[in-house]
């Protein structure tokens, strides 16, 4: 009988597993990769929600891999902050996977298929290694193998644009690990052990010995942290990368991949060094002004995007301000809204970039300005989209309002309360770029005059042809598979659901900030 | 500043060193393959960087020796980390010369700007 304390690590192994099984069963029967890969993740959803029940109720699991005692061994911990994060992680991806099943084979081709499944449940399995890892050595494997993961899900697209983003994310990706690694080599240095819980203890007593070391560590661990999470001045990759690769993975590298870094960066930053090293060495001022640069620029930048999956992708590096922006406070109230902001964002760009899939799918758009009678011809997507989009924006009983109605309290707690200026002037800018395109969708007429020039695909034309005979303005359901539909709508109502009771998670997030604190 | 010091410590200088011209070569080359071996350097100053972490001067390999009880080992565990760090490296450097072929079949350049030009 398998014990709870074993579930993380066999979630992880199972997942790994899976992904070199894709290949060899992609040459047999290439049909079965998806759902086996879908079936895994389910399964994994599951165990982790047993997970998190055993951890909401009793203490955090610590599990000793292969039986080596912590100092000498690998440990891996999971408490209610990382159960959550696994949750997350899995279940976004149980949704992703099922939408890629019409997804994929629309905008991959044929023979790349099973690497794609592969690429992503490697991708899967990284990171929630790097969830609930507590060893920095392996953080550095386990965002290796995300790292990897993420770069070969966008060259599995294999067009001109997705291979050249591909190398540019892994290059600077590369450069970024190399900093962790160097990070971790001055926290070695310092402290002569590689387990968090023990750096903790150790760097506690020798504090003062090493002011200049503890500083350049640090610096190396942001530098790194920031390159992979793409915090402004080091966000170059992210555009390309995520607008190039195909609608399913970018959602999962926009809404999962580029939190794990953060929640890796958090872990280093409150287990290892403690808020009062943070404070003190300064970098804590430099990440909150990173993050308020961050939160403008990234707006300013989408907002002159036309492609309406690059524009996502600027949004992203404006909402990894705000969950920066929270670490950067340090106080309760900042961390639980940067930590819910993970949340709320992976749920909301997801949807974003499935409902961005689902009307390549049907009509072949790709930019904002061909948006217009779309409230009529793809009701329930234009519908989850709108909930997505003014969710981004903030608006009340969405789940955008509660992350920055928090970051609001924990400004205020942190004595800086002109950062919630900023908080309003990055909330009406995502409105500039979100409402025109909700506006065109429902309250503009003239569908088929935007649609002629801009195709330039052969499969466009004959959609716009289907299009031409019917009547522009009438409402009709959805012409895409059930199983596009089905994700998209439960995102919708799980932002929903997040904007009127945020409590459960709320509950998972301040179990670990208070004890960390 | 105590010139000694300087001396004594030269392996970290180096490292580091060589980790900045890594950085560079990646950032400012326009040519792929250079850049592949700029982050070939990059990770091979950090592979210094740990050895040295672990090495004592005078120190003897890790081995108990029942004639020395008190002598000086040198510590295994950076080095043994770095084989990791070495099949990282090796991974990354094939997937990026598999990617740089791909974009050569592309372009029939490896030289990143003319790749605007040929657009």
């Amino acid at each position: 009988m398998v014990s709870v304390l074993e579930l993380p690590f066999l979630c992880i192994i199972g997942t790994l597993v899976a992904a070199f099984c894709m290949p060899v069963l992609a040459r047999w029967k290439r049909n079965f990769c998806a759902p086996l890969a879908t079936i895994v993740t389910g399964a994994v959803f599951i165990t982790t929600i047993i997970i998190a029940y055993h951890v909401m109720h009793g203490e955090p699991i610590r599990y000793a891999v292969s039986g080596w005692a912590p100092p000498w061994g690998i440990e891996i911990v999971v408490e209610s902050l990382s159960s959550m994060m696994l949750m997350l992680l899995s279940g976004i991806s149980f949704l992703i996977l099922i939408f890629s099943f019409p997804a994929i084979k629309h905008e991959m081709e044929h023979k790349v298929i099973g690497w794609y499944y592969t690429a992503f449940l490697l991708t899967l399995a990284g990171m929630m290694g790097l969830v609930i890892s507590n060893d920095i050595f392996n953080f550095y494997v386990f965002i290796e193998v995300t790292g990897l993961g993420a770069c070969s899900l966008v060259a599995a697209k294999g067009t001109r644009q997705a291979t050249e983003a591909a190398l540019k994310y892994l290059l600077l990706a590369t450069i970024g690990s190399g900093f962790i690694l160097f990070g971790i080599g001055f926290l070695y240095m310092i402290t002569g052990h590689l387990n968090l819980t023990f750096i903790a203890q150790e760097l506690a007593l020798v504090k003062d010995s090493y002011p200049f070391l503890i500083w350049t560590s640090l610096s190396f661990f942001t530098v790194g942290f920031g390159v992979k999470a793409a915090l402004f001045p080091l966000h170059l990759w992210l555009p390309d990368a995520h607008s190039s690769a195909a609608s399913p993975s970018s959602a999962v590298l926009s809404s999962l991949v580029v939190k794990v870094y953060i929640i890796a960066f958090l872990k280093i930053l409150l287990i290892a060094f403690g808020l009062e090293i943070f404070h003190e060495t300064f970098i804590r001022h430099l990440i909150l002004v990173l993050s308020i640069i961050a939160m403008l620029a990234g707006s300013f930048f989408a907002f002159v995007q036309i492609e309406l999956k690059r524009r996502l992708a600027y949004s992203t590096v404006a909402q990894v301000g705000y969950i920066f922006l929270g670490i950067g406070l340090g106080t309760p109230w900042g961390l639980a809204a940067g930590m819910l902001h993970i949340v709320v964002h992976a749920f909301m760009k997801t949807c974003l970039f499935l409902t961005a899939g689902a009307f390549y799918y049907q009509t072949g758009i790709k930019k904002v300005n061909q948006f217009a009678g779309m409230g009529y011809k793809m009701p329930i997507t234009m519908g989850a989209f709108t909930i997505a989009a003014f969710s981004m924006v903030g608006i009340p009983l969405f789940g955008g309002f509660i992350s920055k109605y928090g970051l609001a309290l924990g400004s205020l707690e942190a004595d800086l309360p002109l950062i919630i200026l900023v908080i309003i002037i990055s909330g009406l800018l995502n409105a500039t770029y979100y409402f025109p395109i909700i506006g065109q969708a429902y309250f503009s007429q003239d569908g088929e005059e935007h649609s002629h020039g801009h195709s330039s695909h052969a499969e466009d034309n004959r959609n716009n042809a289907h299009a031409e005979h019917e009547t522009p303005g009438k409402f009709q359901i959805d012409q895409v598979p059930l199983s596009m539909l089905v994700p998209i709508v439960i995102l919708a109502l799980g932002i929903i659901y997040l904007g009127i009771s945020p409590g459960i998670v709320l509950d998972f997030i301040n179990k670990t900030v208070v004890a960390l604190l | 500043m105590n010139l000694e010091l300087l001396f004594v410590n030269f392996p970290y200088f180096v490292a580091i060193i060589l980790f900045s011209l890594g950085t560079l070569i990646v950032l400012t080359q326009t040519n792929l393959i250079k850049k592949v071996i700029g982050i070939n350097i990059l990770q091979s100053a950090i592979f210094l960087f740990f050895i040295i972490l672990g090495d004592i001067q005078g120190g003897v390999p890790p081995i108990y020796d029942p004639n020395f009880p008190d002598a000086l080992y040198v510590n295994p565990l950076p080095s043994t980390l770095m084989l990791t760090g070495i099949v990282v490296s090796f991974s990354v450097t094939a997937f990026a010369l598999a990617l740089i072929v791909k974009l050569y079949l592309f372009y029939g350049t490896i030289c990143a700007p003319n790749f605007m030009k040929l657009k």
